[in-house]
């Protein structure tokens, strides 16, 4: 099989150069995960360890003080539920309201369907931070500010136009021809959408769903600015930590453990759906 | 009928309905279809209008307005300025420090990060399948990483008493025994840089092996047969097909670093120095720093002005190859 690659396929392609690119390839991805191997590496490390001079590549006396002591701290369980509840508001709401645009814009040709795209799409784009200021006077006046539904909310726009740009992508998926059947077999429009449309979607909407999660839950300039520090979610929860105490590193690492450990689960079982989404079009042209 | 037997089974129990819409003229179906998907988009329009379009419009407003924390507390409208927020920022040679430092590290880094991205789609093309899963797997997981907890990881390793990179580094000869990483900005940035690439490399280095695969390998072939270098190949067989796709990447690019925000925020302990502010960290702390939320809204408006040009681009590049039909 090699012999037939170096001399067919890949003409001008050397024993030496393949090994050099494999090389290079296992290099890069070493250099790659160091960051994260090292973060492991500390949080299972007691603090005389953390705080050597010469750091050792493996904990010498491996303990879980540091998983022990951050979920001890006074606001990490409030921030974690805090964080959960305004992460299951958002999404559930972005996913509702955005399914039905998308279906209006998948399955229908209406008179300023093209704009709705170009609102969802641009929108996207929009700088969210240059928007906090008049947020925060907003949730201010409405006295929403240090509360979990007005964090929800701004998540709520923050998700909906990635929402309604993916769903409208599965529905796209689902061939017409069914909705005709259907309905020539005596479903009405709703009737439709309701048991053909939605129950088709779900892998869609289970995808939309896990990617909103992992955006709400990452966020914290937002709470930051909006909250106080009882009702923060724990990525933010982190950011006071580190300002806090900046010298306890390994609590601080096992902090960022437990706080990733949903997100990389989840971002693990949707990347393809990550990757598509972004550049769909283009690698399809 | 038969095609839609098992997503429709539930739908064939139900009867009949007594007025099927073929009794409707083809005038009031029109109408009503042009009805049903407004109803329909409604609800994302109003989210998107009341958070987002009145929001917009509250930030241009308030940049022209001086409102500071007296306004904030006591609720009075702010005096209106005209355009002295404007010509105070442009007039201000630490803003313009601003801008020319975000773009600076814009360019920089997001063609690091899109010259590595395109070198190791390259190279996955040609390494062992176990060494590309071994790839594709430490990019996912570094992908996956949520930002703030990569800002801390690099935080962490570059820190000047007992970070591994100092460690490392004085192993090697070199002397940076607590060395202060961020004492000197380019140092400075070189690690903010170093972070932003590194969390960058997975999007880029995943979607453009997507695209590689895009590529005929036959006129790869057929071009080494005619006696083309493989970078002859590479110029003018693959880059060509890959463009659409490199073009968004690349813009997205731009527009993401551009606003960089939390891995210098972060790095920075949430405070940081004048060297270390970019146009989103100098709005956010003009305005919650020093409550001057007329100023911090007036570079909100020029940052937004300034990559107006790059979104506009992306978003006709979108239409351009037809993903928005």
């Amino acid at each position: 099989m090699a012999r037939h690659d170096e001399g067919v396929v890949t003409v001008g392609r050397s024993r030496i150069g393949t090994f050099f690119a494999n090389t290079t390839g296992i290099v890069f991805g070493l250099l790659m995960l160091f960051p994260v191997y090292w973060v492991l590496n500390t949080a299972f490390k007691p603090t005389n360890e953390v705080q050597s001079f010469t750091p050792t590549f493996l904990p010498e006396n491996p303990t879980l003080d540091n998983f022990k002591s951050a979920l001890g701290e006074e606001l990490f369980l409030p921030a974690m539920v805090n964080g959960l509840i305004i992460t299951a508001m958002a999404v559930a709401a972005a996913l509702v309201v955005g399914f039905l645009a998308a279906l209006a814009i998948a399955r229908f040709a209406f008179y300023g369907r093209k704009a709705i795209i170009l609102v969802v799409l641009a929108v996207q784009l929009v700088p969210f931070l240059a928007l906090l200021i008049p947020l925060f006077l907003m949730m201010q006046r409405a006295q929403l500010t240090n509360s979990l539904i007005g964090v929800a909310l701004v998540y709520l726009v923050l998700l909906l136009p990635y929402t309604v740009w993916t769903l409208r992508g599965f529905i796209s998926g689902i061939p017409r021809e069914l909705d005709e059947a259907a309905m020539i077999d005596g479903c009405s429009r709703p009737q439709v959408f309701w048991r053909i449309i939605l129950p088709l979607t779900g892998p869609g909407l289970v995808a939309t769903s896990i990617y909103g999660f992992i955006q709400a839950w990452n966020e914290f300039i937002i709470i930051n600015t909006l909250n106080s520090p009882q009702k923060q979610n724990l990525m933010a929860w982190l950011l006071y930590n580190q300002t806090e105490r900046g010298t306890a590193w390994g609590p601080l690492m096992a902090g960022a453990i437990i706080t990733s450990i949903p997100v990389v689960v989840f971002f693990l079982l949707i990347q393809r759906n990550i990757a598509t989404g972004l550049t769909a079009g283009a690698v399809k042209g | 009928m038969y095609a839609v037997d098992s997503p429709a089974s539930p739908a064939r129990a139900q009867q009949t309905p007594p007025a099927p819409p073929a009794h409707r003229t083809r005038r009031r179906r029109n109408r009503s279809d042009n009805r049903v998907p407004w109803l329909l988009t409604l609800p994302t329009l109003l989210i998107l209008v009341a958070l987002l379009a009145y929001p917009l419009y509250r930030m241009v407003v308030l940049s022209f307005q001086n409102m500071r924390l007296r306004e904030l507390i006591t609720g009075l409208t702010p005096p209106w300025v005209g355009f002295d927020q404007y010509t105070k920022a442009l007039g201000d040679g630490v803003f313009w420090g601003v801008v020319a430092r975000t773009a600076a590290f814009t360019v920089v880094s997001v063609t690091i990060s899109v010259l590595a991205g395109l070198s190791i789609a390259l190279l996955m093309r040609r390494v062992h399948s176990k060494v590309r899963i071994f790839m594709m797997v430490a990019m996912m997981f570094v992908w996956a990483l949520p930002q703030l907890v990569a800002a801390q990881a690099f935080r962490w390793l570059t820190d000047s008493d007992f970070g591994v990179v100092n460690y490392v580094l004085t192993k090697l000869g070199l002397d940076y025994a607590n060395h202060s990483w961020f004492v000197n900005p380019w140092q400075g940035w070189a690690v903010i840089t170093t972070l932003v690439v590194w969390a960058g490399i997975p999007f880029l280095a995943i979607s453009l092996s997507a695209g590689l695969t895009q590529v005929p390998k036959e006129l790869i072939e057929a071009a080494t047969v005619d006696g083309a270098s493989s970078w002859q190949a590479l110029r003018n067989i693959t880059l060509p097909i890959l463009k659409p796709l490199l073009t968004i990447v690349t813009t997205l690019s731009v527009i993401w670093n551009f606003g960089l925000f939390t891995q210098n925020w972060a790095l920075r302990d949430g405070h940081p120095e004048p060297v270390y502010q970019t146009l989103s960290t100098f709005s956010y702390t003009q305005a919650f720093g020093q409550s001057r939320y007329s100023y911090g809204s007036a570079i909100a408006v020029i940052t937004v002005l300034l990559m107006f040009g790059v979104m506009v681009f992306y978003i006709r590049q979108m239409f351009k190859i037809g993903e928005v039909d």
